[in-house]
């Protein structure tokens, strides 16, 4: 019966895939998670209800002893506002189940598809905006007042925008091949028109900010121990403050076999490899990937290159104080990758142009817009009256929220099959280790001595270069099963601490005894090796 | 009539017998500075179990409703009940709105004697209310919290299973310590089955120790070129899982006081460091309990050993987070703290003692903004007025010779080891050297908590020193009223400025028409910030110690008004026309 289920899945799974305009709303989410949890490589489960009622979940997928292969763990909705995160995570998820099934042989995955439920629901809410935080209750500017200045649809259209006030104390002007977009004012030309540029709203606290202490509460990418933030808007007064972060870690800290992490988040470290800097690397509190793993970063970042069509640009995030993806690294010590999935690509050069202003990330988007006749992107810079610019000219317009951040979901399926298969390319070279040369060799009265290779036959190391200071990666450990009075020489037990990409280590005991001994090696994120004696 | 003055006779001679019985009966005569036949007993030259605190924290409760609360504040791992007393006088205010001084124990579970000195805390302010002025006036104005024991589980282990001096030090959560997969495999054996974990030695040839001829309790080096008789075996202990090591994975290993949420590290940097700010469920609930209640203004730990009066920072790369306006009160409260406590010294974590990173103390500091001391409790200097130094095994085998009688020591005694042969087992106790012996605990639990006293003392105490009144004319009025901070602390210390951490004092009019509102900078020269948003409650960042902060109102028409203050830290005062 669960066959047919299956194969009903696999029949239908494509339709599913592809019968979406948009991205999923939260309800469509559930239901693709359910369907999901119908296959019988997938277990579904909830880690915790959010302070805003929505469930946190996990997809565990994988075959046969899934805690002892090596894991990979995908996270979406890293960031609310990066609603295509989420549904790149949903689809790697759809088509390694429906797919690419084999590649659970070898690897287990973990699917965290939507950290941000609250945030991310506000894309399809009545009033749109771009949003981090969930539900929680904070006081974003510390005045100890909750929540006093929030957006405000000023011009009645469903979505924050900008607003710009027309003064000379402004420090902004309009872009001169654009005038829709706005950029910061060129000291040297003291005649142009300037503006104060402010999120749409009003300055309910009369302190001179607006929307600085909006409705939403801590930032999921905000709220962990790396460089952590504290008492800044959207990070809270200490790391892991909220149920949906604290059930993460501590589920996280339960997966022993997870090897590296892949983020659908705002930074980008597979477009370009992070750089290594002594210095930082050095310190006791270190703030740089250390030399051997920026290696690894290198050789996945060209993997992802290759795999991947999209060039590079514009992509300078590598992090931020307190994400996850920094986290997954520094303080988890796994391989940790993020990449938006997607980003605005370089808009074709307008060859007329003589301007010497360069692009912004605002102009090039609506330059490249413009030539993939995207007309949906901008809300028209308009007069209204503002309470806080009494006798002034205010607009409201700019960009709309999302799209410089999410492709148009018609683009999605093409770069959700390209992320799954980087990813499906990645676990090609994870930790495997192998038994070589086995012998045993006779000697007088009765005793053997056992001879043996393990061998890491995969281009990563069983441990990053940090991960390999870090407690909660295991050591690989060798097990002989013969009983301690049997073992003359060498050890019952060994541990290993690291295992380099293709290391090979000669291991040797002499026992006493007949009959069949087994031979064990690995930790539970290097996977396992196994090998009879027959003495 | 008659009747009526019967009874009074009856009475009279009644009351006269009694009295004489009385004093017939009358034992005891008044120690100063101790509560004089309390309503509770409790005898503070003793260790108690979880239970045993729990007790004497609900008699304390019972016998003084009007100034005690007493609950839960969460649970710990092996679900125990973490109480806590609110101590304050319950009839002058709201307890959770006054100054709070918030005091903890034994958050290393083998730093057994901060929980004592907790409670003793607890218990002679209880006892004392109603008997001496001060604590009358210090209950009306302040709070305290007091948790005796933030480790219940592994204080019992400590206590009732085999350990050393030095174990369990955390909780009761098994960790694999080895990184072999398995947690706990491998721990201490009690082998002598002494209920303390002690030292294994072995003759051998090759052995570098001989025992001291005049001492043979005593294990001392041969000179270079000599040979020895006894080598040393390390703790108590057997190869449990077949890897060649004794005792390498016992209970934790992980230490609480790594788990606070300031500038927190993960255990490749800090050894010890849990999961991430708050993941042990003892210290969640205490954090969870600070963040309820902002009205915290001075913090205590109570750790042991070596007579230390502790400040943060506890890493040198936290150092501009203690700036100087907060280290002078600092250095004032702990001076003091020297002065009263012979044998302290005032130091700071990171440069006196070790680097500490995710510590109590800097969380309740850095995190909250509350002046916050750990005091490392005991010092050999209490043994003889010395100071001979940590572990300094002569002076250790004195006491025990001459003070404790041979209380403290497992004699030397043969034993069949299964891995190592014949041994012998022996050492000092486990409640021997960090841990006081009877006869010096309830001493230095009351100079610590004197300590602690003059600390809760020195958090702010609010009050309208005077409201002036200038008539402008055209029914128009300005009211000029000066708030004043009479102790050391600010309501806000410069940490918490920094970052904003608690809200503002609001100081509000009410019953006036208010026009405009400011705060006074110079009242010499009227430099004045005008506050133009809800001008009737003027918010004010902080309310200096030892200082003032002056406000104006400017307000039309007539009517008595009424002044308001309301600070987190420095509590409530007002003002009426």
């Amino acid at each position: 019966m669960k066959q047919i289920t299956v194969i009903l899945f696999l029949i239908l799974s494509p339709g599913l895939l592809f019968s979406q305009a948009d991205y999923p709303d939260l309800k469509d989410i559930s239901k693709r998670l359910k369907a999901l949890d119908k296959n019988s490589n997938v277990s579904l489960s909830t880690l915790t209800k959010t302070k805003g009622g929505n469930d946190i979940h996990v997809l565990k997928i994988g075959k046969g002893d899934l805690d002892n292969k090596p894991a990979v763990a995908v996270l979406g909705g890293v960031e609310g506002y990066h609603v295509v995160g989420v549904e790149l995570a949903l689809q790697f998820a759809e088509r390694l189940t429906s797919q690419h099934s084999d590649a659970l042989d070898q690897t287990t995955f973990y699917v965290f598809p939507n950290m941000s439920p609250e945030a991310y629901a506000q894309y399809h809410a009545k009033l749109k905006y771009e949003r981090r935080g969930n539900a929680s209750s904070q006081d974003h500017d510390r005045d100890g007042r909750l929540s006093e200045d929030p957006y405000e649809d000023l011009n009645k259209d469903g979505m924050i925008t900008q607003m710009r006030v027309e003064s000379p104390l402004g420090k902004y002007t309009t872009h001169p091949e654009d005038a829709r977009a706005m950029i910061k004012v060129d000291t040297s030309s003291a005649t142009t028109q300037r503006f104060l540029l402010f999120s749409e709203g009003i300055d309910n606290d009369k302190d001179g900010q607006f929307n600085e202490d909006p409705e939403e509460g801590i930032a999921f990418n905000k709220s962990f121990t790396y460089k952590f933030p504290a008492f800044e808007p959207f990070a809270g007064d200490y790391a892991v403050s909220q149920n949906e972060s604290r059930a993460l870690v501590d589920y996280l800290f339960e997966q022993w076999n997870i090897y590296a992490f892949i983020s659908f988040s705002p930074a980008n470290n597979l477009s370009s490899p992070l750089e290594y800097k002594a210095s930082e690397a050095k310190k006791r509190i270190v703030a740089s990937p250390l030399e051997h793993d920026v290696a690894i970063n290198k050789m996945v970042s060209d993997l992802y290159n290759k795999t991947i069509s999209q060039k590079p640009y514009m992509q300078d995030n590598k992090g931020t104080d307190g994400d996850f993806f920094q986290w997954a690294y520094f303080h988890f010590g796994r391989l940790s990758f993020s990449t938006p999935g997607w980003w605005v690509p370089e808009a074709e050069k307008d060859t007329t142009s003589t301007s010497k202003i360069k692009d912004t990330k605002e102009s090039n988007f609506l330059k490249w817009a413009a030539q993939e006749n995207l007309n949906d992107v901008f809300v028209n810079w308009e007069k209204i009256d503002h309470p806080d610019f009494k006798n002034q000219t205010v607009e409201v317009g700019g960009v709309k929220p999302f799209v410089m951040d999410n492709p148009p979901f018609s683009k999605v399926d093409s770069i959700a099959i390209e992320h799954t298969n980087f990813i499906l390319e990645l676990t090609k070279h994870q930790p495997k280790l192998e038994f070589h040369n086995l012998k045993v060799e006779n000697l007088s009265g009765g005793l053997k001595r056992i001879s043996v290779d393990v061998l890491n036959n995969a281009n990563l190391p069983t441990h990053s270069e940090l991960g390999q200071r870090s407690r909660w990666l295991r050591k690989i450990r060798i097990d002989l099963s013969a009983s301690k009075e049997n073992i003359l020489a060498g050890n019952k037990i060994e541990l290993i601490s690291k295992m380099d990409a293709r290391e090979t280590k000669s291991l040797s005991w002499i026992v006493k005894g007949n009959g069949k001994l087994t031979l064990k090696a690995g930790a539970p994120h290097a996977g396992f090796a196994e090998i009879n004696i027959n003495l | 009539m008659k009747i009526y003055n019967y009874n009074s006779l009856y009475c009279l001679a009644f009351l006269l017998m009694f009295s004489f019985v009385a004093q017939a009966q009358q034992k005891f005569f008044r120690a100063i500075g101790t509560p004089h036949e309390p309503k509770v007993e409790v005898s503070w030259n003793r260790y108690y179990t979880y239970d045993g605190i729990v007790d004497i924290m609900k008699k304390i409760n019972k016998a003084h409703p009007k100034t005690t609360r007493l609950e839960s504040i969460g649970k710990s791992y092996e679900n125990r009940d973490i109480y806590m007393l609110t101590v304050s006088d319950f009839n002058t205010g709201n307890p959770d709105e006054k100054p709070a001084m918030y005091i903890d124990g034994n958050i290393h579970s083998n730093e057994i004697q901060g929980a004592e000195f907790s409670l003793y805390t607890a218990w002679y302010l209880t006892e004392m209310f109603d008997d001496l002025d001060f604590i009358n006036e210090l209950l009306k104005d302040k709070t305290f919290y007091i948790v005796p024991t933030i480790n219940p589980d592994a204080r019992d282990n400590y206590m009732k299973e085999p350990n050393t001096p030095h174990s369990p030090r955390s909780g009761m959560i098994v960790l694999d310590n080895d990184g072999d997969g398995e947690a706990g495999e491998d721990g201490f054996n009690d082998l002598n089955g002494d209920n303390h974990i002690t030292y294994m030695i072995r003759k051998s040839p090759t052995g570098q120790f001989i025992k001291d001829p005049q001492d043979d309790r005593r294990l001392i080096q041969v000179a270079v070129g000599e040979q020895g008789e006894y080598e040393m075996l390390g703790y108590e202990g057997i190869d449990m899982d077949g890897d060649g090591e004794v005792n390498e994975d016992g209970i934790g290993y992980y230490d609480p006081n790594r788990d606070w949420g300031w500038k927190w590290q993960p255990d490749y940097v800090q050894r010890g460091a849990y999961k991430y700010p708050f993941s042990l469920p003892e210290t969640r609930a205490v954090a969870d309990f600070v963040m309820k209640r902002p009205n915290i203004a001075g913090a205590q730990s109570y750790h042991n050993y070596g007579g230390m009066i502790l400040r943060g920072p506890g890493a040198e790369e936290d150092v501009d987070t203690y700036n100087r306006e907060d280290i002078r009160i600092y250095d004032a409260i702990a001076k003091k703290g020297e002065e009263m406590i012979p044998g302290y010294r005032y130091l700071t974590v990171y440069k006196d003692l070790y680097s500490v990173f995710g510590g109590e103390l800097d969380w309740f500091y850095g995190g909250r903004g509350i002046y916050t001391y750990t005091n490392e409790l005991m010092v050999s200097y209490l043994y003889f007025h010395e100071n001979q130094g940590r572990g300094n095994q002569e002076e250790e085998l004195k006491v025990d010779k001459y003070l404790t009688f041979g209380d403290a020591f497992v004699d030397w005694e043969e034993y069949q080891h299964p891995q190592y042969g014949t041994i012998e087992i022996g050492g000092f106790k486990k409640n021997f050297g960090r841990a006081h012996p009877g006869f010096l605990l309830e001493q230095d639990a009351h100079r610590n908590m004197a300590f602690t006293i003059y600390h809760a003392y020195q958090t702010p105490k609010l009050s309208v020193l005077d409201v002036n009144e200038n008539n402008l004319g055209n029914g128009l009025r300005e009211v000029t009223a000066t708030i004043y901070n009479e102790r050391l602390m600010p309501t806000h210390s410069s940490q918490d400025l920094k970052y904003n951490i608690e809200r503002p004092d609001l100081i509000s009019i009410s019953n006036a028409n208010v026009v405009a509102g400011m705060v006074v900078e110079d009242d010499d020269f009227n430099k004045v910030k005008e506050q133009v948003h809800s001008p009737e409650i003027i918010r004010v960042p902080n309310i200096p110690g030892m200082g003032a902060v002056k406000v104006r109102w400017i307000v039309s028409g007539s009517g008595n008004y009424k002044i308001n203050v309301d600070s987190a830290k420095g509590g409530k005062a007002s003002w009426s026309k």
